[in-house]
């Protein structure tokens, strides 16, 4: 089955005389470096040169967004004895996180304990804008969020009007972000999975 | 249109008994929390009863999994010069990484600098195995990588025999991970916005 002309896979590409000033910008900046990575650097002339359909930009107050994804990073120093807390209740837990499904506009989220358990690395890709997914997680999953945000130091509480400066304070936003799928949403993603099981369902009845 | 009969939406319980256990070792585990966080803990209890669709399982040497989804988180220590050549990089190809479609298991990337640019963390979703994955990385994208990485302290070469054992001593497994399709593979989300877009046009023709 021969799905759809592949129209939008012919990226726009810049005019050689950028692509040369840019090659000689990069070639100066690993100037210092072995013949293999000069060697790498050259052989990335063809990429450099295509503009890639969706482009970094910003996800609102902090972080960036590639079309619809946008990525949080935070690091956050814990409280004495909070990772062990942490680890015992995600152990309790089974890793369950079921109820970020509510959210339903987290594509990714991780924990990991850092620099001997005194920080706490969270990271996660999201859809749309910064405010809105704060919002979205204090409205619908609060409780979850003051029980493994405990363990930070100084968490005002979901409730606080704190809450955004406290996130924004730890966060730091990456310098770069790719996205497999920048135009899928988790609802949409969502939505194709039916529409995969009603097709199949469809071309069983018919065959 | 009905696209499904919702039969895996309907989640799996724990008996009560069990539940009961877990409550009391998470009150135990958060005796000394202020109220609010004691009253958050009680609300979860329906959560907690509930046995998720895919539960945490080992991305392979080193990190989680989630259905056909990873993660891999790395803090790596920059090479002198190396934070702001990597800075240069970033900001001359506009963080553009249409290499990574390449490799074809990639959800989604960042880079962030830590520490008055002395660490990089990268963190990353992917699809399946972590041997796999890094395989694919260096048959598929090596200039890339090497362009990137040998910004780090270390790095040994993208086809250097101690590459895998160099990225394992700088990864750092997640605690807990969650994703919210963790069935639909790069390919697979690929595949369907196909199907997505191929129903449509038909829709449209028979409209």
């Amino acid at each position: 089955m021969q799905l759809q002309p592949e129209t939008q896979s012919k990226p726009a590409a810049l005019p050689q005389k950028e692509v040369d000033a840019l090659m000689q910008h990069l070639r100066d900046a690993f100037k210092d470096s072995p013949d293999y990575a000069k060697r790498a650097l050259e052989e990335l002339r063809d990429e450099i040169s295509t503009l890639s359909d969706a482009r970094m930009e910003s996800a609102g107050r902090i972080g960036n967004r590639q079309g619809e994804v946008s990525e949080l990073t935070i690091i956050a120093p814990l409280v004495k004895g909070g990772a062990e807390r942490l680890r015992k209740l995600l152990k309790v837990l089974h890793g369950n996180f079921q109820a970020a499904d509510k959210v339903g506009s987290v594509h990714d989220m991780r924990f990991v304990f850092i620099d001997n358990d005194t920080r706490l690395l969270f990271a996660t890709a999201y859809d749309g804008d910064w405010d809105v997914y704060i919002n979205d997680f204090a409205t619908k999953i609060p409780n979850q969020l003051d029980v493994l945000f405990s363990v930070v130091e100084g968490w005002p509480g979901i409730h606080s009007p704190q809450v955004k400066d406290f996130i924004v304070k730890y966060q730091i936003a990456a310098d770069a972000w790719y996205v497999s799928n920048p135009h899928m949403t988790v609802a949409q993603a969502r939505r194709l999975e039916k529409i995969d099981t009603a097709l199949a369902q469809f071309l069983d009845k018919i065959s | 249109m009905q696209t499904q009969q919702e039969t895996q939406s309907k989640p799996t319980v724990l008996p009560q008994k069990e539940v009961d256990t877990m409550m009391q070792d998470l009150r135990e585990l958060y005796k000394d929390a202020p109220d609010y966080i004691k009253r958050a803990l009680e609300e979860l209890r329906g959560g907690i009863s509930e046995i998720p669709d895919t539960l945490m399982e080992t991305a392979g040497r080193i990190g989680a999994r989630q259905g056909v989804v990873s993660e891999l988180t790395v803090i790596a220590p920059f090479a002198k010069g190396g934070a702001e050549r990597l800075r240069k990089l970033l900001a001359l190809t506009h963080g553009n990484f249409s290499a990574t479609e390449k490799v074809g298991s990639v959800h989604d990337m960042r880079f962030v600098f830590l520490e008055n640019d002395t660490k990089m963390l990268f963190a990353t979703a992917y699809d399946g195995d972590w041997d796999d994955y890094l395989d694919d990385f260096v048959s598929k994208i090596p200039n890339e990588l090497d362009v990137i990485f040998w910004n780090f302290e270390g790095w040994p070469g993208i086809h250097s025999p101690s590459i895998k054992d160099y990225i394992a001593q700088f990864q750092v497994a997640a605690e807990a991970w969650y994703v919210s399709n963790p069935r639909l593979s790069v390919p697979q989300a690929k595949r369907l916005e196909k199907i997505d877009k191929a129903l449509n046009e038909f829709l449209d023709k028979i409209s």
